[in-house]
């Protein structure tokens, strides 16, 4: 796989005196789960809050497509293609699957030719194929997700991705709120979104799960990158060594 | 670019939401439930005691209906506000503010400017509510930047808009002799009160704005979780602006409104009416948590209200009742919420 | 009367009090401080109290200081209170919010050696100075005589419906000294006219709206609803409207009490029959006296009563009963 989705190069960003990335690198490629790795405060998070825009990276280039990135906002990054799930499920319980997928981009139609409402029929439409895609079958389309188990709800956050089409999906710790049962499902919705050729960031404290689904593990200690290593060629051990270096 | 090695997620996931049992849609709809057993009970009693019905009686559901406007108009905004996990204290006065304000307004205009009735009244109508949107926005403002607790800080804005309201009324009722403004609160149109027309309208748009626009679908995402509409790109600090913004307008149509009925503007005009705005839209099924809530309930909610009031003066029972059935309902009404929150919040299905 | 002797007496003090100033004083003498505390800022009624106390504190040369609340609450009117026993006034006269409340936070200026006075509201049973209770220490209390304004709202309600029908109290809540006497008296005079009966008194918690809605309820039940007795400003002004609503406008006889000077359009368009207007002027005028004349040594009357005028569409452009209507400035 020639082609980058996404090109992390030499990025650097402090906060006052603080060197939280110190010209750190890495690639992401079509269909790649790449597995972030560190202990707390290596920046992990730090990145790829980088590259979604929560705040402007110091020195450096991302790239997306070839495109130097350097988003103001999580907005303007969602536009550009990179969807972020979160742990705690950024989900509005109250909601439909559908609503949930368009929140903040709703669909709009004219009743009666002249009134501007949301499309609803268009949402739970859509919210039926994407599901379905990720081969769940939603009997009532109008139920609030909070009627689901915390991995269908995961299920309905990487949906949303997979609607808008995302390049790249960050994962930040997407099983840390589910019991086993519920990881293993989202580890599978993982393998479907990997297989329509995204770009995927994920990151997990838990080893198990990181051998499972990355293609590569890359590994950050004190804002530097320590090693990068292919799951089949490494063991736990000796990740656990790069992040705690010795 | 298809990578069909890869692991499929196995057959057996899909979701099926069982049919919602007849009780829980029955708890959705607790606020007519409410209103027909309270009709059920009046009209039983009124037949059996005074050989009248109740319900059936144009008189009493004209005056039902324009007893339930002026709180219902609070309520209207203040579903808005506590669907978005606010609570908005201050309407009592900014409605007040309002009523003085178009009074004094009104007042002006025909006798200082010489303009006739229809539109001397007009001028007053729109200066008054056009002032609510100070207090609206201040409230908005406080909440969504300076991070202070709807509580607090719609708390304030109540002290400051009672004392603009005494300020501008110099501590009397200020009286407005308008006949197109008396009949605006007095009037009615094919038996119909203007008053019930004019709110019918303004429960329309606002089912309108909360069910069919984006601004009521984010509205009520902000309420269930702030975090979730934030990262969805909804800009929290403007869409809490905007619902203050509208509970502050509708409590100046309820004030504006209230000059015209009463033909007199009055600083303490809205404050007995708050706690009724706020129970109106809990009766009415929303929760005080914030992200559930309709308009339609809302309607229910003030109708309950309002029936009670009536129906045990109609019916002559001891006034105090009042507070014993109103409070009753309320607790009803909130223990109706728990238990369904209970048995669907977070509830796994599959 | 206790009232016509004491309106004499004061008459004679008015006339006197400035001979004593240039004559009989060394005039470096200081006058005597006087402050009002109304019930609350925000209405007419005591408004126009202060009018008087203040043009009786002109006639004696004396000094009145005005402070209030801007709504009627014990826990806003103590600290006003506290502030004013700071400045150590001769003498306090006040509308005490609650007839309960208000005692120990009263005797503190009555230990202070500052004379009170009670205007419009009381404290206690609002007999003053027996030695009996804990709350007869004011020196005086000066107040529309409540039961007397029933009774006259009463009688001129009878004769407006010509002495026969049903009629009801739509009064505030239960507890306040003052509206609660105007209903007892309206009963009692009530029951002096055989053929009129009083129904069930609503209470609509200070709502115009809420007032309007069980006038409204009231009439469903009782089709032949003579008259209405609105026992303070909303009471009345609500009721009203709900007769507007209710398309009985004039049919239905409103007796009101309180005279703001919108009453007048409303007794001329028939939508008031009559309105009950105490004389707020004299309560801070003698209230003010009385203070005046203690503090200067004399006697004062432990009880001064105040009159009222019947306003009607027919009387109200007369000169001698306008001047009683609430004056806003």
């Amino acid at each position: 796989m020639s082609e980058t989705i996404l090109s992390v190069r030499n990025v650097s960003k402090h906060f006052g005196g603080v060197q939280a990335l110190n010209k750190v690198s890495f690639d992401i490629h079509p269909g790649e789960v790449v597995a972030l790795a560190g202990d707390n405060g290596a920046g992990k998070s730090t990145v790829i809050k980088a590259i979604s825009g929560v705040f402007r990276y110091d020195e450096g280039d991302i790239e997306l497509d070839g495109r130097r990135i350097a988003f103001s906002s999580p907005q303007e990054a969602r536009e550009n293609g990179i969807e972020t799930i979160y742990q705690d499920l950024a989900l509005a319980d109250n909601l439909s699957i559908g609503a949930n997928i368009f929140l903040g981009r709703e669909p709009m139609t004219r009743l009666f030719g002249f009134l501007p409402v949301i499309d609803r029929k268009m949402m739970a439409e859509a919210a039926r194929v994407t599901m379905e895609k990720l081969d769940f079958h939603v009997s009532r389309l109008d139920a609030p997700v909070s009627a689901f188990s915390g991995g269908q709800r995961q299920a309905v956050a990487i949906g949303r991705a997979m609607y808008w089409n995302a390049r790249l999906v960050i994962m930040d710790e997407p099983t840390a709120a589910l019991g086993v049962p519920e990881q293993r499902k989202v580890i599978s919705l993982i393998q479907s979104l990997k297989a329509q050729g995204k770009g995927i960031i994920f990151i997990s404290h838990n080893l198990r799960d990181i051998f499972e689904v990355a293609d590569r593990i890359v590994v950050f200690r004190r804002g530097e990158n320590a090693g990068e290593r292919i799951p089949g060629e490494t063991t736990g051990d000796e990740i656990v060594r790069l992040m705690v270096g010795k | 670019m298809t990578a069909p090695e890869t692991v499929v997620p196995t057959g057996k996931s899909g979701i099926y939401m069982p049919r919602r049992s007849l009780l829980m849609r029955i708890a959705d709809m607790r606020a007519w439930l409410f209103l027909v057993v309270l009709i059920a009970f009046f009209e039983v009693w009124s037949r059996s005691a005074y050989g009248v019905s109740f319900i059936l009686n144009t008189y009493n559901l004209q005056s039902i209906s324009v007893f339930a406007t002026a709180p219902l108009l609070l309520a209207l905004g203040q579903t808005f506000v506590i669907i978005s996990a606010g609570i908005d204290l201050s309407l009592g006065f900014v409605m007040g503010l309002a009523s003085v304000i178009a009074a004094h307004v009104a007042n002006y205009a025909a006798l200082q400017l010489g303009l006739p009735p229809l539109a001397a009244m007009l001028v007053g109508m729109l200066t008054g509510i056009a002032m609510t949107i100070i207090p609206g926005l201040v409230n908005g403002w406080l909440i969504a930047h300076l991070k202070v607790p709807p509580f607090i800080g719609t708390l304030g804005m109540y002290g400051v808009a009672r004392g603009a309201a005494y300020l501008f009324a110099g501590g009397m009722t200020i009286s407005v002799s308008n006949s197109w403004y008396s009949t605006i609160g007095n009037g009615r149109v094919l038996g119909i009160p203007v008053l019930v027309i004019l709110v019918a309208i303004a429960c329309l748009i606002m089912h309108y704005l909360l069910s069919q626009t984006r601004f009521g679908q984010h509205t009520y995402a902000m309420g269930a979780s702030q975090a979730a509409a934030r990262r969805a790109g909804i800009n929290v600090k403007k869409l809490t602006m905007k619902i203050y913004l509208l509970s502050g307008i509708m409590a100046g149509v309820a004030g504006v409104l209230y000059t015209g009925r009463f033909s007199a503007g009055a600083a303490q005009a809205g404050e007995p009416l708050l706690l009724d705005s706020i129970a109106a839209v809990v009766i009415g099924g929303a929760s005080l948590f914030g992200g559930s809530g309709t308009i339609l309930g809302t309607v229910a909610g003030a109708l309950v209200i309002a029936v009670i009031q009536y129906g045990l003066v109609f019916i002559n029972v001891e006034p105090f009742w009042q507070f014993i059935a109103v409070g009753t309902v309320i607790i009803i009404s909130v223990l109706v919420d728990q238990t369904q929150r209970r048995f669907t919040g977070g509830r796994q299905v599959e | 009367m206790e009232r016509r002797s004491f309106v004499k007496f004061m008459g004679a003090a008015g006339l006197a009090a400035p001979a004593i100033l240039t004559t009989g004083r060394a005039a470096a003498q200081d006058k005597p401080t006087i402050a009002l505390i109304p019930g609350l800022t925000a209405d007419g009624f005591y408004v126009t109290m202060h009018k008087g106390a203040q043009a009786a504190a002109e006639a004696v040369g004396a000094q009145l200081i005005y402070q209030g609340a801007a709504e009627w609450n014990v826990s806003l009117q103590v600290p006003i209170l506290d502030a004013v026993i700071a400045k150590k006034p001769a003498a306090i006269l006040i509308a005490p919010n609650d007839k309960t409340q208000m005692i120990e936070p009263l005797r503190k200026a009555h230990d202070a050696g500052i004379a009170v006075v009670c205007v419009d509201t009381f404290i206690g049973s609002g007999v003053f100075q027996t030695g009996a209770g804990d709350a007869d220490f004011p020196i005086s209390y000066v107040a529309s005589d409540n039961v007397l304004g029933g009774r006259m709202a009463a009688r001129a309600l009878a004769a407006a419906i010509g002495e026969k029908g049903k009629v009801y109290v739509s009064n505030v809540k239960p507890g306040i000294s003052t509206t609660d006497q105007r209903e007892e008296g309206f009963k009692l005079e009530i029951a002096q006219h055989k053929d009129i009966e009083v129904l069930e008194t609503q209470f609509n918690d200070d709502d115009a709206n809420k007032a309007a809605a069980q006038f409204q309820a009231v009439l469903g039940r009782v089709p032949d609803l003579a008259g209405v007795f609105g026992a303070n400003l909303f009471s009345a002004g609500g009721t009203a409207n709900g007769a507007k609503q209710a398309g009985v406008a004039g049919k239905v006889k409103m007796a009101g009490f309180d005279a703001p000077e919108s009453i007048v359009a409303q007794l001329k368009d028939g939508t008031f029959e009559l309105t009950i207007a105490q004389h707020p002027a004299e309560i801070g005028y003698f209230g003010f006296m009385a203070a005046y004349a203690h503090a200067t040594g004399n006697p004062v009357p432990t009880h001064i009563g105040t009159g009222f005028t019947v306003m009607t569409a027919a009387n109200i452009d007369d000169p001698n009963v306008s001047r009683y209507l609430y004056k806003s400035s």
